[in-house]
Order: C-alpha cells, then sequence, then structure tokens
C-alpha cells in the first residue's frame, strides 16, 4: 500500500464542510498554502516513534 | 529622576521615601508618551486619568507615612491582551474592540498596582499575538525605537517599543513562540518569559493555552526581578499556574555567578543566524566563562510541535468569529488562523505527545546545567514589510525564522531571560535558558553581566532627553 501524496485543496474542502466553516474564496488560496505548509510540518513528526506511555502533554486535574 | 532612563526601583524607592512625587513621574511620562507614541506607535490607550488618580492616592498615602510598595509611582503600560480595568480589551484585533470594557485588571496588573505602580495603557500587538512582527493592520505597525523603519518585534511588539523609548520602564507582555523575546531582542531590552505555569494568565486574553506566559520587559535586571517577584505566587482562578512556593530572585542580584555551570547551546542554536546573532553569544559565554557546548535533541521537530499546537488551539479559541466574520481579522493572521481549525486531531495529539518525549529528553541534556545560552533571534529587526533577507548565503522568509531560536524553549516551557548586547548597529538578544523553575537564576546571572558592562539596555539613542 503506498500512501497518496496530500491534497491539500480537498482537506479543506472536506474539513472545513466537517468543521462547519464556510470559507470565502478570496481567503481560500491562502488557507490552501497555509494548510499545506502544516501538512509537511506535521510530516516531520508523523513517523516519529513515540512509546505507548507517552501521553499527551496537557494534564488535567479533576 | 522622573526622565526616560530612570528604572523601576528607582523611581520606586525615591517615591516610597517622598524625594519625588508619583504624580510628578506620571506627568513626565504622559509628555514623553504624547511626544513620541506616534513616530513609535506603542500605546493603542493611554489611561491618564487612571494614572493621575492612582498617582494622586499614592502622594496621599506617602504624605501620612504608609507605603505604597516597592513600585511606587512607577509608571508601566500592558500589551493589549491583559485586561485593564474600564478599557477594552483589543488583542490586536478590530473584533475585541466591539466588546465591552473590561470590568476588572487582569491578576498580573492587579499585583503590580497594589505594588504601587501606575498603568498607562494598552500597547499595540500582533492580532491574537499571532506573529513576530507587529505589523498590524488594524492599529498599525509599532515601529523600532532604534530605527523607525524596522519592526519593534512581536507579539509583545509595543511592549518592546515603549520600553526602549523610555516612554515607561517596565511593560508586560505574553510569549507563547518567542513573543517576549523577539521584541526584546529587536529593540534592546531586557525580556522574561519565566517557566510555564509559573505566573497567573487571568485577565490576560490566551492564544494558544498549552504554550502561553506572561513575561516582563524592562531596561534593568533589577526591575525585572522586582516585577517577577511581585507577580509570583498561585491564583485560585487559574488552575494552571504552579503551586510551588514562590522563589524571589532579588535576594540573588548581588551574588555573582559562582558554583552556577552554564554551557552553549550548539547544533541548531549555533547555526543559521547571522554572524552578529552568535558573536553576541560569545560575548556572554566570554564573559561568563561557559566554554562547553550542549546539543539539544530534536530543536526542528520541536518547533513544527509547537507551530501545530499553536495553530490549532489558537484557531480553536477564535472558531466562533471565523465562521461569520473572517472578514474582520488581520490579513495577516487570517489565513493561518482559517487553516489551523482544519487540523486533524492525529496531528495535534501526535505533537502534544512528542512535547511530552522532547521535554525529557531536553531534561537529560540539562541535567549536568543550570543554564545554557542561545541566541534570542537569527538577525536584528527586519525593515517594516520586508519579506525576505539573505541568510548564509540562502534567501529565506524572515517571518517564518524569526523563532527559530525561541520557539523550541518556550514549547517546554523552560524560564527564559533574553539579555540586550548592544551594537555597533542594532541590538541583539542572547537567551539564558535555565531548568524549570530555574527563573532566579537566570536573574542571577544577569546582574553579573549587568554589572559588568556586557549587556544593557540603555534607552534608544533617538529617544534620549
Amino acid at each position: 500500500m503506498t500512501n497518496k501524496p496530500f491534497d491539500a485543496e480537498a482537506h479543506v474542502d472536506a474539513m472545513a464542510a466537517a468543521v462547519g466553516l464556510a470559507i470565502d474564496p478570496a481567503h481560500r488560496p491562502g488557507v490552501i498554502r497555509y494548510v499545506r505548509f502544516l501538512e509537511s510540518v506535521h510530516g516531520r513528526l508523523a513517523d516519529f516513534p513515540l512509546a505507548e506511555a507517552l501521553t499527551p502533554a496537557p494534564d488535567f486535574e479533576p | 529622576m522622573t526622565g526616560a532612563a530612570a528604572t523601576a526601583v528607582e523611581i520606586g524607592a525615591a517615591v516610597r521615601r517622598g524625594r519625588l512625587t508619583a504624580g510628578a513621574v506620571t506627568e513626565a511620562a504622559l509628555a514623553r508618551i504624547a511626544l513620541h507614541n506616534g513616530a513609535i506607535n506603542a500605546f493603542t490607550v493611554v489611561t491618564a486619568e487612571r494614572a493621575r488618580a492612582t498617582a494622586q492616592a499614592i502622594d496621599r498615602m506617602v504624605a501620612v507615612g504608609g507605603d505604597p510598595g516597592p513600585l511606587a509611582g512607577v509608571p508601566f503600560a500592558v500589551k493589549n491582551l491583559f485586561d485593564i480595568a474600564g478599557v477594552t480589551t483589543f488583542a490586536g484585533s478590530r473584533i475585541h474592540a466591539d466588546r465591552p470594557p473590561a470590568a476588572g485588571d487582569a491578576t498580573a496588573v492587579r499585583r503590580l498596582v497594589a505594588a504601587g505602580a501606575v498603568p498607562m495603557g494598552a500597547l499595540n500587538m500582533d492580532e491574537y499575538a499571532y506573529g513576530f512582527t507587529t505589523e498590524n493592520s488594524h492599529y498599525g505597525p509599532t515601529r523600532n525605537p532604534h530605527d523607525l523603519s524596522r519592526t519593534a518585534g512581536g507579539s509583545s511588539g509595543g511592549s518592546g517599543a515603549a520600553v526602549a523609548a523610555g516612554l515607561v520602564p517596565l511593560a508586560l507582555g505574553s510569549d507563547t513562540n518567542g513573543s517576549v523575546r523577539v521584541p526584546a531582542s529587536f529593540c534592546g531590552v531586557y525580556g522574561l518569559k519565566p517557566s510555564y505555569g509559573r505566573l497567573s494568565r487571568v485577565g490576560m486574553m490566551l492564544f494558544a493555552a498549552s504554550l502561553d506566559h506572561a513575561g516582563v520587559l524592562a531596561r534593568s535586571v533589577a526591575d525585572i526581578g522586582q516585577v517577577y517577584d511581585l507577580l509570583q505566587g498561585a491564583d485560585p482562578l487559574d488552575a494552571g499556574v504552579t503551586a510551588r512556593p514562590a522563589e524571589p530572585s532579588l535576594p540573588l542580584l548581588e551574588r555573582g555567578i559562582g558554583g552556577l555551570r552554564i554551557a552553549i547551546a550548539g547544533g541548531h542554536f549555533a547555526e543559521h543566524g547571522e554572524a552578529a546573532a552568535h558573536a553576541a553569544v560569545a560575548r556572554v559565554a566570554a564573559a561568563l566563562g561557559a566554554r562547553q557546548r550542549v546539543i539539544l535533541p530534536e530543536p526542528e521537530r520541536a518547533r513544527a510541535a509547537a507551530m501545530l499546537i499553536t495553530a490549532s488551539e489558537g484557531a480553536n479559541l477564535h472558531l466562533a468569529d471565523l465562521k461569520v466574520r473572517a472578514g474582520d481579522f488581520d490579513p495577516m493572521t487570517r489565513d493561518r488562523f482559517l487553516a489551523g481549525a482544519l487540523i486533524p486531531a492525529s496531528w495535534y495529539l501526535q505533537a502534544q505527545r512528542f512535547r511530552r518525549w522532547y521535554r525529557d529528553e531536553v531534561a537529560r541534556a540539562m541535567a549536568d546545567w543550570d543554564l545554557l545560552l542561545a541566541p534570542a533571534t537569527p538577525f536584528p529587526a527586519p525593515e517594516l514589510g520586508q519579506e525576505t533577507m539573505t541568510l548564509a548565503g540562502q534567501e529565506v522568509m524572515i517571518r517564518p525564522n524569526i523563532g527559530i531560536y525561541t520557539q523550541p524553549l518556550s514549547f517546554i516551557g523552560l524560564p527564559v531571560l533574553s539579555v540586550p548586547i548592544e551594537g555597533p548597529g542594532l541590538p541583539f538578544g542572547v537567551q539564558l535558558v535555565g531548568r524549570p523553575w530555574g527563573e532566579a537564576a537566570l536573574i542571577q546571572v544577569a546582574a553579573e553581566l549587568e554589572r559588568h558592562g556586557v549587556v544593557a539596555a540603555p534607552v534608544a539613542p533617538n529617544f534620549r532627553p
């Protein structure tokens, strides 16, 4: 199985619909550009090995 | 003593002893703001009426033998994301300008006022703290007092500029990825970002709660220490504030650096910047006798994780407004906020789990050291509007690179004090990086550097009387 290349435009359309965000066509190119950047940023972390015991950093005290 | 160069500690001592009135100090500060703010655009609101009333109350108290506190009559101002009673908290936005005035002071403001300080107003910033240049489309750019064509840094740019121009001796800022340390570096002043959770954020508009810190900018180490000591302490309204007892820094000011183990951050922190940035670190290292280099693991990944957490939490905080009035956001932040709202949960959570890993690994790397040295910014203040620059022979985007040295440190809440190195040319900041809860040692070392003239934060030349 190979990973498909990230499709920033499809991601923006799908996630914006899921979140309930109507993105103005004038803002869309900039949003797509930054989502593409964030995906590349995530790429630096995606395969970084983290032990299962490493929980997300924020703590919560009841 | 009423002049631009007076420090907060000097003013406080003089007013407390009745040698100077808070009224005179306040009028002098108001006059400086009236004269110079047009040039640097640091203040968005001047609270002259409250300042005068506060000063009168202090002078009355001193006249009857009372003690207003160590900051008696000291003018201060705050980034406009801190609540000031009766003033609308813009947080750099047009959207929040529609909100009613704050009902009370932020905890940090309240603690300074309780120590006798006089609130002069609110200071410009990047919208919702999402930027490093204070090029705010709603309220105009803040200009660097050392060169008016250049940025003061951000997002606490108004705080850096107001202090560097001597309009006030101290200002509050906030730091999520470098927003106290960047303006401190570009404006040539001291900027303290304490450990994550050390200071209350109640009444401070958040940006990315996982990473937000309150901080302080000033022109003397004693002022930084005094304010830091006053701001410490639990806050029942902020569950994120540590229950650790306050650890005052002032008793350490005269102690020197004996016994402290100081090294230089190598690798990432010794690369990527202009030669002058690394020369500034070398100058501080030589003064402190620091020779050994310590490599922190994976700082580039730390930056990546900090970016994702910031984008995601920031967008979530403003999602309701992004849905109905995205057009009212500053074009400098809007697309980034919108994009942040579209981050999958797994990207965000991987970043938060990496944060745990990175904290543990950095703790191991720093185990034998009390303090590391690193540049605060890779270059001095760029021109306003400048998009790219040549760095090590390569053309790089400026704004995404301003925080390369600050972001990997605030990401895990390490305490950092940026200390100013004077030119030739523009000032540069050097980060004194402590272990968690090690703020007092940073102030202790900075005091030693200040005593020996290695670091200094004089009022910017164009603003000296």
